[in-house]
């Protein structure tokens, strides 16, 4: 019996796993955005306000989701490795010295593929489950 | 009257003495090595008194710099959150205030809700409305008391980081019992995050204080403190006002010393801080400080080791230089003493003796005194000289210099002249009995024997004595007298001692005359021999020739040899002369020979002197050969007193002789001390008796009867026997009867120069001897 509940246990965290792995954040920008693709660093830059204009000139304005969203969370870990306590301390410092405001920030996928897709200068982040033919997949490599 | 000086001259040479000794190498360097490292060190204390100044200026600039900007972004956020708090306040209307939250921040009216919190709490305090409606209901934000914006920290944590502050304000009136409240929460630690590790350090500090006495933030490095006492009046005292400079105060929360401006805010109730540690912000200036220090320590010591080296080698020039100099002096003095010291006996020499006399005699003449010159002249030094050779004689002379010294007094002075010539000065004489004794003394010491290479010998002196002032008043008369008087002592049977007299002058001026024209006499040929001949007493003929020496002085006329020979064995010329004689003899023999003369022996004399030199068998051979004279026919003819000076010398010399050839006699026989026995170890082939035994021989019997002995002996020895001196034909009966070999005189034949012993030869020949 042990072994047949310990089979169960393993079952339930596998499904899970692979639940978790199935919600991929992705970066967007309208579909009128030209921009296809990003280096990471350029992400980067554009979301901790160190430029406000994308590569190609056009100005660039930032989304941000709910700071309490797990999308959030994620999309700082694996698009710019930071914790979300790392960003807030940025901006933070930013604001101080009044050297920047933080992205606007949207509650839920819906405002932002709304948003997003309404402003040709506006780039995001969000389930890949949500995306439709206004938007444009951004690629980062 | 004495002249008024501006400068005494001891002042001014002293001060010169001084300047001198500054520019001496032992002085001056250490001086300037001195004067430099105290530049070098206040040049280096200044610089680091200048860069910690200037450093500590820097930082108290920049504290005072950093001050300014953050007064400016606290007092921009406290607007910002105030400017935050009178919006909502006055956008709130019938709609509940969720919406309006909603609305104003849908168009961007609100501050970032990533680090700011609006709340909309009620009179009891109750959240109704919040930008975070999903946070938990947090402590209870009570209403201020004021009617501006109020600030607190309601919710403390642990970590301090994670603490917020609230700021309210009021929303209704403040006469209502329990208004409600307004709030913008944020972070604590967003107060302190333009913390810059850059420029504050790990030490500096950021905080804002409030008027309760706590620190509502304040950070250190990477730590965030919240809600720490602090004594707020005590805090902004004194360092508040724009553009004071910092001040430089130990900060009682952390003990650390800092830079520190705190400075209370205008329109907010709260105090800014800023600190920069005093050691963080001193480091490069204290490094720096090192390196100064370091470079002007290793400055000195490179000086030190240079001047060290410099010191050595100064000194070691100076060292030798020194030695240079002392060895200089020292040969100076070794030159002066040499000048002045005979090196053989160590006496005064004879400039020294000239001083010392010059200034005795002045010294005499001074107080009134007399003084004493004696002049000594060793006895037959050449001769020993001659036979022993140069380092006997020198030793002897250095014996008979200490003798001398042990014989006068510590007051007299004795002096080495040169060679075998001694003087000695009495300073201070009171009758010539003293002297005499003195003199005596002198006499006694030298003629105890000495041992010179392993023979003893006795030597004699001759000492002439010379008074001051009687004999003469200055030295060189003095020193002439003196010199007269040992002459004199010579002439007097030597070993004696004779004082000056005017009659000793003339005599010695005709010996002086002699001496010089004896040098020349054998140059100027002024030497004759005279001739007398030898008869065999059996046969009257005449079987042989003395050769006689005569001086044919040119004012002076002939002079007997008895007269010059003493002279000549002194100064030396007797050897020339003898050989001369020896060289005419042989000569003049073979020039009769070959006038048709019989063959005739020659006798010659040998002087002592002569007879001792080792030239002697040389001069003969050669004499021999030079003239082709059978040696057979030469006869020598030597004194008993000669031989008795060195018996075996005197011997082996005569064996010398006779291994050449010639025959050997005895002359003046009978006079002399030697024994009789003596003679049969002698080579001798004649003797012949003294004159003096013949002239009395008719008269004393005592003479007659030692004539008659010695006749005896020599017969016995087998020896040729010659009476000498005969003067009459009585003399030569006696002679014949007892058997005489031979006789020679004036009865017979008187010496006559060459020419006329040839006629007188001739004659002789002719008709036969009288007797």
């Amino acid at each position: 019996m042990p072994s047949r509940l310990k089979r169960i246990g393993c079952g339930l965290l596998f499904s899970l796993a692979s639940s978790m792995a199935w919600a991929e954040v992705v970066v967007v920008v309208s579909a009128h955005n030209p921009l296809a693709t990003l280096t990471r660093s350029e992400l980067a830059d554009i979301y901790l306000g160190r430029t406000s204009r994308f590569p190609n000139g056009q100005p660039a304005t930032p989304l941000d989701q709910g700071e309490s969203s797990p999308i959030y969370a994620t999309f700082y870990r694996e698009y710019l490795g930071q914790t979300p306590t790392q960003v807030k301390m940025h901006w933070s410092r930013l604001i101080f010295t009044g050297r920047g405001q933080p992205p606007r920030s949207l509650a839920g996928d819906r405002a932002m593929v709304d948003f997003v897709a309404a402003h040709a200068d506006a780039i995001g982040y969000l389930d890949d489950v949500h995306i439709d033919e206004r938007l444009r997949v951004v690629t980062i490599d | 009257m004495t002249e008024p000086t501006p400068h005494p001259p001891a002042a001014d040479a002293s001060r010169r003495h001084w300047l001198h000794q500054l520019v001496e190498p032992g002085v001056l360097f250490p001086g300037l090595a001195l004067l430099t490292l105290t530049a070098i060190w206040l040049v280096t204390l200044d610089l680091v008194e200048r860069e910690y100044t200037a450093a500590e200026q820097r930082a108290a600039a920049l504290t005072a710099d950093l001050a300014e900007t953050y007064e400016a972004q606290v007092v921009r956020a406290l607007r910002e959150i105030d400017t935050t708090l009178k919006l909502v306040r006055y956008s709130l209307d019938e709609r509940p205030p969720q919406r309006v939250l909603d609305e104003l921040g849908q168009q961007g009216m609100l501050p970032p809700t990533l680090l700011f919190e609006v709340r909309i709490s009620d009179a009891a305090g109750n959240v109704i409305a919040s930008t975070h409606p999903s946070s938990a209901p947090q402590s209870v934000i009570t209403a201020a008391e004021g009617e501006g914006m109020q600030v607190a920290l309601p919710r403390q944590q642990a970590s301090g980081a994670d603490s917020q502050l609230a700021f309210s304000r009021r929303l209704t009136t403040a006469d209502e019992p329990a208004p409600a409240v307004v709030s913008v929460l944020v972070s604590a630690a967003h107060f302190v995050s333009g913390y810059e590790l850059d420029t504050l350090g790990v030490q500096g500090v950021l905080a804002v204080a409030g008027e309760e006495d706590t620190f509502l933030v304040r950070r250190t490095g990477d730590t965030i403190h919240t809600g720490e006492p602090v004594d707020y009046a005590n805090l902004v005292n004194g360092s508040g006002a724009l553009g004071d400079p910092a001040q430089l105060r130990v900060n009682e929360w952390d003990d650390v010393h800092r830079y520190l401006v705190a400075r209370a805010l205008f329109e907010f109730p709260v105090a800014i801080v800023v600190g920069l540690s005093r050691s963080e912000q001193m480091a490069a200036a204290s490094a720096l400080q090192r390196d100064y220090y370091w470079r002007a320590l290793l400055v000195t010591l490179a000086f030190l080791v240079v001047l060290t080296m410099l010191g050595r080698l100064s000194w070691k020039l100076r060292r030798a230089q020194a030695s240079v100099l002392e060895e200089r002096l020292d040969h100076a003095r070794r030159a002066e003493y040499l000048a002045f010291h005979d090196n053989l006996t160590e006496l005064p020499n004879r400039a020294y003796f000239s001083r010392l006399l010059t200034h005795g005699m002045q010294h005499a003449r001074r107080y009134d005194k007399h003084l004493a010159l004696l002049f000594l002249d060793l006895d037959r030094f050449k001769a020993i000289n001659d036979s022993l050779g140069h380092d006997a004689g020198d030793e002897l002379l250095q014996e008979v210099s200490l003798r001398l010294g042990r014989a006068v007094r510590e007051s007299d002075t004795v002096a080495r002249l040169g060679g075998d010539e001694f003087v000695v000065l009495l300073p201070e004489i009171h009758d010539q009995e003293q002297v005499h004794q003195v003199a005596n003394k002198i006499l006694a010491a030298i003629s105890a024997p000495f041992t010179l290479a392993g023979q003893e010998f006795r030597i004699t002196v001759s000492i002439g004595i010379a008074l001051y002032p009687a004999d003469g008043e200055d030295e060189q008369t003095l020193m002439k007298h003196a010199d007269v008087a040992m002459y004199h002592a010579k002439e007097e049977g030597k070993n004696n001692a004779q004082f000056y007299s005017e009659q000793l002058k003339s005599d010695s001026l005709e010996r002086l005359a002699l001496e010089s024209s004896l040098r020349k006499a054998l140059e100027r040929r002024e030497f004759r021999l005279y001739y007398q001949s030898k008869l065999d007493m059996a046969t009257g003929r005449v079987i042989g020739m003395e050769a006689l020496l005569r001086w044919q002085h040119p004012e002076l006329g002939l002079i007997l040899p008895k007269q010059f020979i003493p002279l000549a064995e002194e100064n030396g010329l007797i050897i020339p002369i003898g050989r001369w004689v020896i060289h005419t003899a042989c000569r003049q023999n073979i020039a009769w020979q070959q006038a048709g003369f019989p063959a005739l022996s020659m006798a010659v004399n040998l002087s002592a002197r002569q007879f001792l030199d080792d030239g002697l068998p040389g001069d003969i051979k050669s004499a021999l050969q030079a003239t082709g004279m059978p040696p057979q026919l030469l006869e020598v003819e030597i004194t008993e007193s000669m031989m008795m000076v060195d018996m075996p010398r005197a011997v082996s010399v005569l064996q010398e002789l006779r291994t050449i050839g010639v025959r050997i006699a005895i002359d003046d026989f009978g006079t002399g001390y030697s024994s009789l026995s003596k003679l049969q170890a002698l080579p001798l082939d004649t003797i012949k008796i003294d004159g003096s035994f013949i002239h009395d021989l008719l008269d004393n019997a005592v003479d007659r009867s030692l004539t008659e002995a010695i006749i005896d002996l020599g017969k016995r020895l087998g020896l040729t026997v010659v009476a000498e001196g005969v003067e009459s034909a009585e003399q030569i009966a006696y002679l014949r009867r007892h058997a005489c070999d031979q006789v020679q005189g004036f009865y017979m034949h008187e010496p006559q120069p060459a020419d006329e012993a040839a006629i007188s030869l001739q004659r002789r020949i002719d008709n036969v001897f009288p007797c």
